[in-house]
């Protein structure tokens, strides 16, 4: 609450009525993770009712999206949910393919290459949650930890992609280029350099006084309200729903990998943030298994001229690469009609795209089935009768992202 | 298929008795608004115990205008474990609404996240949830007119829209050597002739 000067209303304190006062949390506020602002009625400290306010990113990229070509669109997709903008272009493209009927045609070394890709970013995603929610408890060393680590992962996906992060890697048809030689070194590097630095983060967190404090049995969601509320990912884990879209419908080959899904049953904040802990190494165990198949050259674009651009060596030199290379720049190409519904596993839970295509050269309607707004939801639920103090960390136990609330 | 042919309307999605060509990712029902809250509830009844999502699709030249898509899933709603969850069912139930004084009943009752969904379908496509709590919006500001997802809503805006576009000069309309106005330009043409050696004289240098 800020002290304003004599004559002008504070602007925090919306009212104050008997014992109950409503103030406005955020939504520029460090820890409500982005744009939320939470409107909490308080007595003393106690929160009594949480309405929350979001849209405040809202920049239409649905909208945007369906005025662009299908293989235009993936760029705005990206930057919805903007932790794990690999995850966002893996949905969509993943949508588009099974409308366009060519999912058993992406070649393996493409398919293992997304999969690599979108577990590294699951970590780089968990590592920001980890930073910043470490913050919000005051533990200020986990964040140069963790984004020490996270930035080890974006060199990758620079190196891989040619951006930290929206590198628009992911294409319909496969992926954007080959890996660049030096690529696996730096690879086996992090691999090598990772149960190191998770052996830190954990002897830093997970049996730490404060930390327990401040985590166990806050924000305890039970299974039934888990399920009802339409959580999902690590949310719904942690509440003892053993339900992960990599295992229930597997995509892109994730059935070849061995991984083990972490549930837990205690529904609070200090098993959701056990269950991140667990997917991280979890993650790291299917990036180890792809790596074993990433070896020599092999194509990473389907065998399809209409809907794989042309390698740039062949246009001075074949009539034919020319003219497809033309069409796919200038008017891309058209989708069968049709509606699909696509879901993956993203950091935060499982990430839809209802995709509907009317056999036009653009998208139809690409709806978002945002896990974050889900999960986000859910404080309404979970904020009463707990102190402000602990409202932040069950927002940071959340991991709402909202690129992708608001999109 | 190749981008020069334009298939043709009927069997599309466009064609409201349509149902997408085999893909096989969920069950499929078409309702109409009347009996939505009833197929809803037998769902519900039946194990779909999760709501995964709303959305909204807005066929502009067909009847009913729009479809309002509900993704259900069937999870356990006591814990348990990857190998009892096996495969959930999906289902996904679409309901037509009509592009007059859109109406659904609303299921904030029967899922309480429906709540934030079914705003933002008013929102965005104007469709009103009938007996919704607190139906107001939620991604555009309150004092917003109009719903941008609809597909006769302008990608720019109605304000934007309505302003023409710059229109830029051609080049049969600038004569031939007319230098480029403004004081940009005329700033740029002194340092071009102080550079070429050229003495420039300007009010500012004539003072003392």
């Amino acid at each position: 609450m800020s002290v304003a000067p004599p004559g002008v209303p504070a602007l925090d304190v919306v009212e104050v009525k008997g014992n109950m006062m409503t103030l406005s949390l955020g939504p520029q506020h460090p820890s409500t993770h982005g744009v939320l602002q939470v409107v909490v009625q308080v007595s003393g400290e106690v929160v009594e009712k949480a309405d929350m306010e979001i849209g405040y990113l809202h920049t239409g990229i649905e909208k945007s999206a369906e005025n662009l070509f299908w293989t235009q669109a993936g760029t705005v997709i990206e930057r919805m949910d903007y932790l794990s903008p690999l995850g966002n272009a893996m949905a969509y493209v993943l949508a588009v393919e099974q409308l366009l009927g060519v999912t058993d045609r992406i070649p393996e070394r493409a398919q293992s290459i997304r999969v690599l890709l979108c577990e590294l970013t699951r970590i780089a995603s968990h590592c920001v949650w980890l930073g910043t929610g470490g913050i919000d408890l005051g533990a200020i060393s986990t964040f140069f930890y963790a984004f020490d680590m996270r930035e080890d992962i974006l060199d990758l996906i620079e190196q891989s992609g040619g951006a930290r992060m929206h590198p628009n890697y992911l294409r319909i048809g496969g992926i954007n280029g080959d890996l660049p030689d030096g690529f696996l070194a730096r690879l086996d590097a992090l691999i090598e350099k990772f149960p190191v630095r998770m052996r830190e983060l954990r002897a830093l967190l997970q049996n730490n006084p404060i930390l327990r404090d401040r985590m166990i049995d806050v924000g305890i969601v039970s299974t039934q309200d888990a399920v009802a509320w339409g959580l999902t990912g690590p949310s719904l884990r942690a509440s003892g729903i053993g339900y992960d879209v990599r295992k229930a419908f597997p995509y892109s080959g994730y059935e070849k990998y061995a991984f083990d899904v972490p549930v837990r049953d205690d529904g609070d904040a200090y098993a959701r943030f056990l269950v991140r802990l667990d997917e991280m190494d979890e993650a790291m165990r299917i990036v180890g298994q792809v790596r074993k198949e990433l070896e020599g050259r092999g194509p990473i674009m389907i065998d399809d001229p209409k809907i794989a651009q042309p390698a740039k060596e062949t246009i001075a030199l074949s009539m034919e690469a020319l003219i497809h290379h033309f069409k796919i720049v200038s008017e891309a190409f058209r989708v069968p009609p049709g509606d699909v519904y696509q879901a993956i596993e993203s950091p935060r839970g499982e990430l839809g795209y209802y995709v509907v295509s009317n056999g036009d050269n653009r998208p139809y309607r690409i709806r978002t089935r945002p896990p974050s707004m889900y999960n986000l939801q859910a404080l309404k639920l979970l904020a009463p009768g707990n102190l402000i103090a602990d409202l932040v960390v069950m927002i940071g136990s959340l991991d709402p992202v909202f690129g992708e609330v608001d999109r | 298929m190749p981008s020069s042919q334009v298939p043709s309307i009927a069997g599309t999605a466009l064609d409201p008795t349509a149902l997408r060509p085999a893909i096989a990712d969920a069950e499929i029902l078409r309702v109409g608004p009347g009996e939505l809250r009833a197929k809803l509830i037998e769902l519900r009844a039946a194990g779909c115990s999760m709501l995964l999502d709303i959305g909204g699709v807005d066929y502009l030249e067909r009847d009913p205008r729009f479809d309002v898509v509900y993704h259900l899933l069937a999870l356990p709603v006591k814990p348990a474990g990857v190998a009892e969850v096996g495969v959930p069912r999906r289902v996904r139930v679409l309901a037509g609404v009509p592009g007059d004084a859109p109406a659904l009943p609303s299921i904030h009752d029967l899922w309480p996240n429906a709540d934030w969904a079914e705003r933002e379908i008013y929102d965005l496509f104007g469709i009103v949830f009938e007996g919704h709590p607190d139906l107001r919006r939620i991604q555009m500001p309150y004092e917003w007119e109009g719903h941008p997802l609809r597909k006769d809503y302008p990608l720019r805006g109605p304000a934007r829209e309505a302003t023409p576009r710059p229109a830029f000069a051609l080049k049969s309309n600038v004569p031939a050597g007319a230098p480029p106005g403004g004081k940009v330009a005329a700033a740029l043409q002194k340092q071009i002739a102080r550079a070429r050696g050229q003495v420039v004289s300007t009010p500012e240098e004539k003072k003392p």
